[in-house]
């Protein structure tokens, strides 16, 4: 075995090239297999971050997928409350408002209206929640527009498109700086009191969706029938059944993945097939005299398989960092398009998942290995004998 | 009892849809602490038959025993044993592993046939300094020069003491004088008790060995000893 290893690097440029073939396949196929389920998973625990589990939307909607709203929200959320099983209701109803400078209106910002008492939505980083007639801001637009708790934000609820001015105008008190969670990165948004959202865009007692969370102990799928029984308008989605759809959605992402980890594994049973059937055809009369002098075929097949097996553990090892440094170069190019939250992340390590992809470039080299080594020791002794002599 | 007796000894080899016969009826009989050349013109057949008395190559037809075991008895896994730990090779082209050094080639079938380290290694010591490379059993075969290497490869087939040692041209790769060298071994194995058997087309070997064995056309013309 140990003699197997030292022919492994006799030639050792070419062994070192293939190496490094290896070693960028194993980094391709690790990458795919953190891709394939990486933005589900990481939605998923954004979805989880706040502790609700459950989404009710408008009868067939997916959360803001539409600018549907849940009419009679109040009397709504006081029948989900009701329902055994239900720890806290937080409604959510999203908009869009113009931050106002002068006389002119920006660009406009997400704007969601919340119960300060319970929301889905961000995570205050200085300051405190919103009162009546007070805001809480992103963290880049408090960067961008020099707010922080105690500034004051004019907020229009519309343009008057005719004269290009704001309209519907208020001033709202900061109260706190937030981390929106499904913010795409370097997003303007606010959050407001429900009321407030509800009246600047004239829907009184709707709202876009609520957040559910269960009770302890609580099976949120079991507790979603529940409040569909009791509430038929609406829809209700536990976490599971978003990701689900999430991952119907993003079925391409999987399917990219997959090719690419299959050329990726292809790839390195090619490298490690040609340079061992390379090694063994050079080390054809050796392996004849080996086999002449009496060492068992199972042994000399071990020998070649444990160069597989080495190529394929060395090209891990190098390909389990590069793998990872691509991945965090790719997720930042992936998740610079627009429209995506940037507490996502497309690219989830887990170790089970990276482990297994990493056992099957090994199990893949071992076979390669094995292929090469077999022709050697299965091809008639006295003719490899003759072959070798003439 | 015979260390190799060989009856009736055909081979044939496939041959595109046909086949050659190497071997046509060879009956062959050596005897403990013998010295054979087998010698002849190439493609005669002494390699097929080399390989067939050794177990390497199954013949067509005949019987083959070999230190008393019929050949044609035993599977492949037996007959690779039998050789492992009762038989040595030398081959033209030596054929060392050049990657471990003199002592560590010699060592090899030891380890294969279980013998333990420590004891592997001064035998592996003992057998270099018997061939006279007491100096070099730190060297790898790519700084040895032929005669040298063809000497690890003698202590080599001599690694699990066996009784009986094929050569098949040993000389070939050598210049005359590191031949005489390798012959003049060979002699000394044999007076130490070893039975060699030597193919060779180089007659200046057949002329040091006790008995000739002459091959034509794949069958034996003439058995008898040297110039006889």
């Amino acid at each position: 075995m140990a003699s197997s290893l030292r022919a492994l690097f006799r030639r050792r440029s070419r062994t070192l090239l293939a190496l490094a073939g290896i070693g960028i396949s194993a980094a391709l196929l690790l990458d795919m297999t953190m891709l394939a389920s990486g933005l589900t998973e990481s939605f998923g625990e954004l979805l989880g971050a706040k502790g609700y589990a459950l989404r009710v939307t408008p009868k067939g909607i997916l959360p803001f997928d539409s600018d549907a709203t849940i009419r009679d929200a109040a009397a709504t959320a006081r029948r989900i409350a009701s329902v055994p099983g239900v720890a806290g209701v937080a409604p959510a109803l999203g908009a869009q408002l113009y931050p106002v400078t002068g006389d002119s209106a920006r660009e406009p910002v997400f704007a969601t209206g919340i119960d300060p008492r319970g929301q889905m939505l961000y995570r205050v980083l200085r300051g405190r929640e919103p009162g009546p007639g007070e805001v809480v801001v992103s963290e880049p637009m408090a960067r961008d527009d020099r707010l922080r708790p105690g500034s004051v934000v004019s907020l229009a609820s519309g343009l008057d498109v005719s004269l290009g001015r704001p309209r519907g105008t208020r001033r709202y008190v900061v109260s706190g700086v937030a981390e929106f969670l499904y913010d795409y990165a370097g997003e303007h948004s606010v959050a407001l009191p429900l009321g407030e959202v509800q009246r600047a865009i004239g829907r009184d007692n709707q709202v876009s969706l609520f957040g559910v969370s269960a009770a302890e102990g609580v099976d949120p799928g079991a507790l979603a029938a529940r409040i569909g029984r009791v509430v038929p308008e609406v829809s209700v989605y536990s976490t599971a059944e978003l990701l689900r759809e999430t991952s119907r959605r993003l079925s391409y992402f999987r399917q990219m993945a997959t090719i690419l980890g299959s050329v990726a594994l292809t790839v390195t049973a090619l490298l490690v097939a040609t340079i061992i059937t390379i090694g063994v055809r050079e080390r054809f009369g050796e392996i004849a005299t080996l086999r002449a002098i009496g060492i068992a075929r199972e042994r000399i097949l071990l020998g070649v398989v444990a160069e597989g097996l080495t190529l394929a553990l060395l090209g891990c090892a190098l390909g389990l960092p590069l793998g990872l440094w691509m991945a965090r170069r790719l997720d930042r190019i992936l998740l610079s398009f627009p429209g995506l939250p940037s507490k996502v992340t497309f690219f989830t390590f887990d170790p089970g998942r990276v482990a297994f992809a990493l056992a099957v470039v090994v199990a893949v080299g071992a076979v390669a290995g094995c292929v090469p080594g077999l022709g050697a020791v299965r091809s008639p002794l006295g003719q490899a004998l003759r072959e070798e002599a003439e | 009892m015979s260390v190799i007796s060989a009856r009736g000894i055909v081979k044939e080899y496939p041959y595109g849809g046909d086949s050659v016969r190497a071997l046509r009826g060879v009956d062959l009989e050596v005897g403990p602490g013998e010295l054979v050349a087998v010698v002849g013109p190439s493609g005669c057949g002494k390699s097929s038959l080399l390989n067939v008395l050794a177990g390497i190559d199954p013949p067509t037809e005949g019987r083959v025993e070999l230190l008393g075991r019929d050949l044609g008895a035993l599977g492949e896994g037996e007959r690779s044993r039998l050789r492992l730990r009762e038989v040595g090779f030398i081959f033209q082209r030596f054929h060392l592993l050049s990657v471990l050094t003199a002592a560590e080639n010699v060592e090899f079938p030891m380890a294969e046939a279980g013998v333990p380290k420590g004891e592997r290694r001064a035998r592996a010591r003992e057998l270099l300094e018997y061939v006279g490379l007491g100096h070099r059993v730190g060297h790898r075969p790519p700084h040895l020069s032929g005669g040298e290497q063809q000497r690890v490869a003698i202590a080599r087939a001599l690694a699990n003491r066996p009784k009986l040692v094929f050569a098949d041209e040993p000389t070939g790769e050598l210049d005359r004088r590191t031949g005489d060298e390798i012959i003049a071994l060979f002699e000394r194995l044999n007076a130490d008790g070893t039975t060699l058997v030597i193919v060779t087309h180089d007659t200046s070997v057949a002329g040091r060995t006790r008995r000739v064995v002459e091959m034509a056309d794949g069958v034996v013309v003439r058995d008898g000893r040297a110039g006889g």
